[in-house]
């Protein structure tokens, strides 16, 4: 995978890339997992059953991309995701996202279930059978919510920012979400899972390890194992590269959220 | 020598490893961010105090947020900084 990544015209460094080598061989126990990721409308079923307060909403702020970088925006929650005013039952069968591995565990269990393991999770998006995406090997740009679709081709850094500081120029901080299942059929995975390519980053109960100590990788990701939990499937903000079904990235459990981060839920079979 | 660890794709060249400064742990960020300016919106609010979701190591240990205000880096310490979002 990382000798096709340094051939592809992407901008990142293989480094970057290394947590997701050398390929492993896991074995799961039969599981169920969720077609789709939770949405702002089944979330907000959770909070008006139990009166929940998510990490962002007790602390006063959440995390958006402003033209300026990452920010740390006052009012920026579940309900508004991108700061107040921002509220709207459009969003309903959305992904929800400012919600941290927390608020995620806590929903899940809520509904009797629990976060997939980061091995279930990438079993439900590609199968048995390695493929680069939950569809097949072939990049299609419409079966995903990436960058690339709103954007087209993007293959640089700054071809990224610019694209996002004209959209935050337009419309703001606002997550460019979509609702969930927009892409079944051409997007879904091998079981009929859903937007587990791009859309929003996912949780997963897994916290980060190596698969291997010995793997040369960035020196920031190695101590982040054993600290952050493993986030999956990239995003609405990333290029193709970055939604690839063994794709890993490692998140802060501590409270962190941002208006990119969702989950979905699994439970034992 | 301080050592300051931060994440390959902060720099074009991928490049991680860079000198620091010794002394209390918010000076020492900020003394950094103004010796690489490239680095200062990824490092510092508009105030230009440490962003609060960024996490800090010094040497194996991850300074809580609570305690960053008191922390001090000795010289040899290595100083890794972890953004919320690694890998990827």
């Amino acid at each position: 995978m990382l000798d096709w990544l340094e051939a592809a015209d992407q901008p990142l460094p293989l480094l970057w890339f290394a947590d997701e080598t050398p390929q492993v061989t896991a074995v799961v126990a039969p599981f169920r997992i969720d077609r789709f990721p939770v949405t702002v409308g089944e979330y907000a079923r959770f909070v008006r059953d139990t009166g929940y307060r998510t990490d962002a909403e007790r602390r006063g702020f959440g995390l958006v991309y402003t033209e300026q970088g990452w920010e740390e925006r006052a009012g920026v929650t579940w309900r508004a995701p991108g700061g107040p005013g921002t509220e709207s039952r459009d969003f309903d069968d959305h992904p929800v996202v400012h919600v941290s591995w927390n608020d995620a565990t806590e929903f899940a269990a809520w509904r009797g279930k629990r976060l997939p393991t980061e091995a279930e999770w990438e079993f439900a998006a590609r199968g048995p059978d390695f493929r680069i995406w939950p569809w097949g090997d072939a990049w299609d740009v419409g079966a995903a919510n990436t960058a690339e679709l709103h954007a087209g081709p993007l293959t640089s850094l700054s071809a990224w920012q610019q694209w996002w500081r004209t959209e935050c120029a337009r419309h703001g901080p606002v997550p460019r979400t979509s609702p969930v299942g927009s892409f079944s059929g051409r997007g879904d995975s091998p079981f009929g899972c859903a937007d587990m390519a791009g859309n929003v980053y996912e949780w997963t109960a897994t916290l980060s390890r190596l698969y291997d100590d010995t793997v040369r990788c960035d020196p920031t990701v190695r101590m982040a194992m054993g600290r952050y939990r493993v986030i999956r499937g990239g995003s609405w903000m990333n290029f193709r590269y970055q939604v690839r079904c063994s794709e890993r990235m490692h998140g802060d459990p501590q409270g962190w959220s941002s208006f990119a981060h969702g989950f979905r839920c699994a439970a034992d079979a | 020598m301080v050592r300051i660890v931060v994440p390959a794709v902060w720099t074009p060249q991928g490049r991680t490893h860079f000198e620091g400064t010794s002394g209390p742990l918010d000076e020492v960020i900020g003394d950094f961010a103004t010796r690489h300016p490239q680095f200062a919106r990824r490092l510092l609010d508009a105030d230009g105090k440490p962003l609060r979701y960024l996490n800090i190591c010094l040497d194996d240990d991850m300074i809580p947020r609570h305690q960053r205000a008191d922390a001090t880096v000795g010289p040899d310490t290595v100083i890794t900084i972890i953004s919320p979002m690694a890998g990827g």
